[in-house]
């Protein structure tokens, strides 16, 4: 596949076109010749970042998300966009502040914040952008590992 | 027109003698968190079964998925009731291995 080529889909920012987003992520990937555990990976961290757009950009607006693939070469570049209102980000943890249930007794866990955990678990980059007013944008990157065969 | 939900999501609910198995299958998202919320209620709240959750046949789960098991774990667990998944997928395992919710999953006294 040659460099630096992008796919683009724009979605309604509704659950019900989340999975567009994976099917089109899986047939992408698997054409660059990530294993599937990796486009395992980058699924889940792909449709978090949707859901984060589709929960609190729009309120009940409806509005669109904008998804680009990037192909550039052995990387891939999944950029997540939308022009709502943007969502705060936790705070870069203080490990106190651990965003996982490791060090947590099940009273005190509380439900949410797991989806941006997951993405920078996930993935080997992830950058957010959040302009007040002119919505967010969230950037994944994964790199091929050449040792596993082509799924 | 009407969207069509995830791939193939469906609980299947099987009650027998004090225990109910809750069949899960296709992709648990956030666009399908809500019919999987209106099947588990009655379910937890219901503290003299036994709740058990089959993720053989699940293919996907999201963060809204996972804070689901979250409410329902914390639900039975302030109702003395027990509650645990079986036949995890390794591709789901490692979620609740990341998140950290798989501790709370351990079995307790009477697993099988």
């Amino acid at each position: 596949m040659k460099a630096d080529q992008t796919v683009t889909l724009n979605l309604p920012a509704t659950a019900d076109y989340v999975d567009i987003v994976r099917l089109n992520l899986y047939g992408i990937a698997s054409k660059m010749g990530f294993s599937y555990e990796d486009i395992e990976d980058m699924k889940v961290a792909v449709s978090e970042a949707c859901n984060n757009s589709v929960l609190y950009a729009y309120g009940q607006e409806g509005g669109l998300v904008e998804v680009l693939f990037q192909v550039n070469g052995e990387e891939l570049s999944i950029t997540v966009k939308d022009e709502g209102v943007s969502f705060a980000l936790p705070q870069q943890n203080s490990s106190e502040n651990a965003p996982t249930l490791h060090e947590k007794e099940l009273h005190d866990v509380e439900i949410g914040g797991l989806g941006f955990y997951l993405m920078q678990a996930l993935m080997d980059d992830v950058s957010v952008v959040s302009e007040s007013g002119k919505g967010t944008q969230v950037v994944l990157t994964k790199r091929l590992t050449r040792s596993e065969e082509k799924v | 027109m009407t969207t069509h939900k995830s791939d193939k999501f469906n609980a299947r609910t099987v009650s027998e003698e004090g225990k109910s198995i809750v069949y899960l299958t296709g992709e648990l998202d956030l666009s399908v968190a809500p019919d999987f919320r209106l099947v588990m209620e009655p379910l937890v709240g219901d503290s003299d079964v036994d709740l058990v959750i089959n993720l053989q046949e699940l293919k996907y789960i999201d963060s809204t998925g996972i804070g689901i098991l979250l409410s329902i774990l914390k639900a039975r667990h302030s109702m003395n009731a027990s509650f645990s998944v079986e036949e995890v997928p390794t591709q789901i395992q490692k979620l609740f291995d990341m998140t950290g919710i798989a501790k709370f999953f351990a079995p307790q006294e009477n697993s099988q």
